[in-house]
């Protein structure tokens, strides 16, 4: 039997992307499973980097229960980051590169060194450096954002960019702080990095654990965005978004009008 | 349509003590929108308590969250009474029996060092009133059928108010960021709402603000040992029979409340 054409739907998906038009959903027609789909994850990032872009991180799905819910699974999902989704933080971004984003207020970890695959979360405190309130830019290549989870994976988990803020040194709770989504000023979700697996590190060892099972290891001085910690929000042109996380302070970015 | 009071507070304290509920009060024993008429059944059914021997401790804020106060059509909160009859204690069980289709929300009990008998009041006003703070729990509960409620039957019946649960450390105002304390609630180890305190009016203490101006125009302004509870700072969940339910406030800390498995017939 003939497996799905991973090179292929990776074509199709950066196409996507490159031209900011969406596509219908490719895992029922193909074939695609959970590892296939990770190929193809792994067969797009690898196109960007050979475009000269760089891996500087990664990120976390389907984090909260709400989220599972919607997708229809249990399961927390991995993408990766690259140099060129980074966007500084107050940085402007054109919604016009995107197809039809949306943005989320998360927490970011900065790794230290490379934890082991399995590592307990007894010994988070020794491979995350720093802690910073993160807004991730969500933008799925399929129509109306609508996908199964292999078309999710496949298309690097809805990645298209993020904001970190300052960091800071790792406070001694994490589970439990409030975190506000403002746009243009007005509060327009409010959470917790609970809603983050219960605890934003359990999404850590997820992350580290999931991974390594398809041979990815993280790095030292890598990016690791955790999961959202509110529903996501559409972002319009001439929004100024700002994610406030207790503790930690504020990630802004501006949507170029 | 002149509104009888004492009748329609009579059908909401049969509905509590039945255990069955009644059908909403709008349009039938108060009109659609008259929330001075609500507040007077609400009285009514208070002075009943009263009479009974129970004693006012304080009052509870409702529709304080922007998705609730959508989903009413209004846009300013609510208070209901609480008296001593309602408090449970931090863990201890609630037999579900004395409640008709309870919800739990978590929010933060503000406890009153002085009285507050003045409208024209400002935050700082407020901050050297609140002696301290503590973690809650509040079981609301309707005595409207399916929770079919308009803001004229809520008000009635006392603001949706059930029990409540207070934590036990007191915490002072400067250990709490009131704006962006995060909160989560849990059922059995499983967040069931998450939030944060500025889910409540922005922050907590504009809800208490809102309170103390309101009940200084009337006859019982809030007074020194009242607890106020701010409103919910996460979606509210629906009881399970059998579950125990921690609520944590970050800066606040935790308290607990659990369901008897049966209700009682």
């Amino acid at each position: 039997m003939i497996g799905p054409d991973i090179a292929g739907i990776a074509g199709q998906l950066v196409a996507a992307a490159d031209r900011g038009v969406a596509i219908g959903q490719l895992a029922a027609e193909t074939g695609l499973d959970v590892d296939a789909a990770y190929a193809v994850q792994a067969e797009l990032v690898r196109r960007r980097l050979d475009r000269g872009e760089q891996l500087v991180g990664l990120k976390m799905g389907l984090t909260s229960r709400a989220k599972m819910a919607q997708v229809g699974v249990d399961e927390v999902i991995w993408g990766r980051l690259t140099d060129r989704m980074r966007v500084a933080d107050g940085g402007t971004v054109s919604v016009g590169d995107f197809i039809h984003p949306r943005v989320e207020p998360e927490v970011a970890f900065l790794l230290d060194r490379q934890p082991e695959p399995g590592e307990p979360v007894a010994e988070f405190a020794t491979a995350v450096r720093a802690v910073a309130p993160a807004i991730e830019l969500i933008d799925s290549r399929y129509a109306n954002f609508s996908f199964s989870l292999p078309d999710v994976i496949a298309d690097n988990t809805s990645a298209g960019a993020f904001v970190v803020g300052p960091w800071c040194s790792v406070p001694e709770g994490l589970d439990n702080l409030g975190v506000l989504l403002e746009i243009d000023g007005q509060v327009t979700q409010v959470g917790s990095t609970a809603a983050i697996l219960g605890d934003p590190r359990r999404a850590f060892d997820e992350g580290v654990r999931l991974a390594g099972q398809h041979g990815v290891r993280l790095h030292a001085g890598w990016v690791f965005l955790a999961g959202a910690a509110t529903a996501a929000v559409a972002l319009r042109p001439g929004a100024h978004v700002r994610a406030v996380v207790e503790k930690l302070g504020t990630a802004s970015l501006r949507a170029a009008a | 349509m002149t509104v009888d009071y004492e009748t329609a507070a009579r059908e909401l304290i049969e509905a509590r003590e039945s255990g069955k509920p009644c059908p909403p009060l709008r349009g039938r024993l108060i009109p659609d929108e008259d929330i001075d008429s609500a507040y007077l059944v609400q009285q009514a059914q208070v002075r009943q308590w009263l009479r009974r021997g129970h004693r006012r401790v304080g009052a509870k804020i409702g529709l304080t969250s922007a998705a609730v106060q959508a989903s009413l059509g209004v846009y300013q909160p609510d208070f209901g009474v609480l008296t001593e009859a309602m408090a449970v204690p931090d863990g201890v069980e609630v037999p579900c029996g004395r409640l008709l289709q309870p919800r739990v929300e978590a929010e933060i009990a503000f406890v009153l060092g002085a009285d507050l008998p003045d409208e024209r009041i400002t935050t700082a006003d407020l901050i050297r009133a609140v002696d301290h703070l503590l973690p809650a729990i509040e079981i609301v509960d309707s005595r409207i059928a399916g929770w079919d409620i308009a803001i004229v039957d809520t008000i009635a019946d006392n603001a949706s108010s059930g029990l409540f649960v207070l934590g036990t450390t007191p915490r002072r105002l400067a250990d709490v960021d009131l704006r962006l304390a995060g909160m989560v609630l849990e059922q059995a180890g499983e967040p069931v709402s998450v939030g944060a305190a500025a889910a409540c009016l922005g922050n907590p203490l504009h809800a208490l603000a809102w309170l103390a101006r309101t009940l200084a125009r009337s006859a019982d302004p809030l007074r020194a040992g009242d607890v106020v509870l701010s409103g919910a700072l996460g979606p509210l969940v629906p009881v399970t029979p059998g579950a125990a339910y921690e609520a944590r406030i970050s800066g606040l800390g935790s308290v607990r409340t659990c369901f008897a498995k049966e209700v009682e017939e």
